[in-house]
């Protein structure tokens, strides 16, 4: 297990309306389970958790994070992930799913 | 999601929200307050918000209902003590308050990473559905997967009133895999699908009145199914347990012997088994005469 937090620079979420939390995917081989909230502080700021059962690989793991706080408009949010060896594609998909039921409310 | 999608694809909280009114599902500790097992957390195993169980109130036809769902994907759906504990709190929510409680089942049954605490989270649920039962408060068991309901989760869906069954979906204590082990491959063949589903699947268990309705692998065939029974409960008595017992005992009288599941089929009415093997839900029900 491998476990490690850091908060990225992005912009403010545009939205106030839709859920206060989402998520996205399931705790399986493979697989990763996202859970974006509202309401972290600062708010140009993402706050990423990461829990994962295969370590060694924090460095993907910070550039894949950073890119989605990059383009996402996803400050003022608490992202926690539980990981069983996810491949950074999935990860990218799975945080951009949860980031979507959060903002549109489609779960 | 719309209401054309298969069941068994479906994840836990999507079934959830196929099989009740529009968004009158309102979970109970949900993933935010993150209720994760200590135990999988010290064994260095990756944990998961919900502990592999979906739980809340909700509304079907305009009733209200308890419902939960399990989640196969993560080890399996199977019982630990939070999961457990979850368990136990709703059917003792629907005993209190006399709400009929739904049990979406996709589980191999105790987890083994914590064997005592699940086991006694199981028995602990079975005492609540028999509160339940008592209270004459119907439960319903719902198994859809191949995951399907074993161990001792098996054992809990047959505490429950009423089981709906797809084709999909298995009941049974030992799995294939475990009885392979065990008893050899001649024995049974786990690897052999046809058999497996022969001997655990939707269809024979059925046939044998284990699943009290067969029905399509679809949201909505299995909530007007699950809306059927709502109304109805029975209350565990020693007459009704002896007419079970009595019933188990004619059947392995009927079947003990038979090592071909075709021969069980044919004897509880099924003349036709390459169609019926084919035969999905309602069609297949119809072409058995099914009896005790």
């Amino acid at each position: 297990m491998e476990k490690f937090a850091k908060a990225f620079p992005s912009k403010p979420l545009k939205t106030t309306a839709g859920k206060p939390w989402a998520l996205a995917g399931v705790v399986g081989s493979g697989n990763l389970e996202v859970l974006v909230e509202r309401g972290s502080r600062p708010s140009d700021a993402m706050d990423c958790h990461v829990e994962t059962s295969i370590p060694g690989y924090k460095a993907s793991w910070l550039a894949a994070l950073a890119d989605f706080a990059h383009h996402y408009p996803a400050g003022g949010t608490k992202v926690t992930i539980n990981d069983q060896g996810a491949p950074p594609v999935l990860v990218t998909l799975r945080l951009r799913q949860a980031y979507d039921h959060l903002t549109k409310g489609e779960k | 999601m719309t209401g054309t999608s298969l069941f068994h694809e479906q994840t836990a909280r999507q079934r959830i929200a196929a099989l009740v009114d529009p968004r009158s599902f309102a979970e109970m500790l949900p993933p935010p307050e993150r209720l994760t097992s200590p135990y999988l957390a010290q064994l260095g195993i990756p944990v998961s918000f919900d502990d592999g169980v979906v739980i809340g109130k909700a509304k079907l036809g305009g009733k209200e209902i308890y419902i939960a769902a399990q989640v196969g994907q993560f080890v399996g759906g199977a019982v630990g003590e939070i999961h457990g504990a979850k368990l136990t709190g709703l059917f003792k929510a629907a005993a209190r308050d006399q709400v009929p409680c739904v049990l979406i089942i996709e589980s191999g049954g105790v987890r083994l990473h914590e064997g005592s605490a699940g086991e006694i989270a199981i028995a602990e649920t079975m005492r609540a559905i028999f509160e339940c039962r008592a209270k004459k408060v119907p439960t319903i068991a719902v198994i859809a997967t191949d995951i399907g309901a074993y161990g001792g989760i098996g054992i809990l869906s047959t505490c429950c009133d009423f089981r709906v069954m797809t084709e999909h979906g298995r009941l049974g204590i030992s799995g294939p895999i475990v009885i392979e082990k065990w008893m050899g491959k001649k024995a049974y063949d786990s690897a052999n699908r046809a058999l497996v589903w022969k001997t655990s699947g939707g269809k024979t268990k059925y046939l044998l009145g284990d699943a009290d309705a067969l029905v399509h692998d679809s949201a909505d065939a299995i909530r007007d199914a699950v809306a059927k029974l709502l109304g109805k409960s029975s209350a565990i008595t020693l007459t009704s347990v002896k007419t079970r017992q009595k019933e188990l005992e004619k059947r392995l009288k009927r079947f003990g012997d038979t090592a071909d599941p075709d021969a069980v089929w044919k004897a509880m009415g099924v003349r036709d088994i390459a169609g019926a093997s084919l035969a999905s839900g309602p069609e297949f029900a119809a072409m058995a005469k099914r009896g005790k």
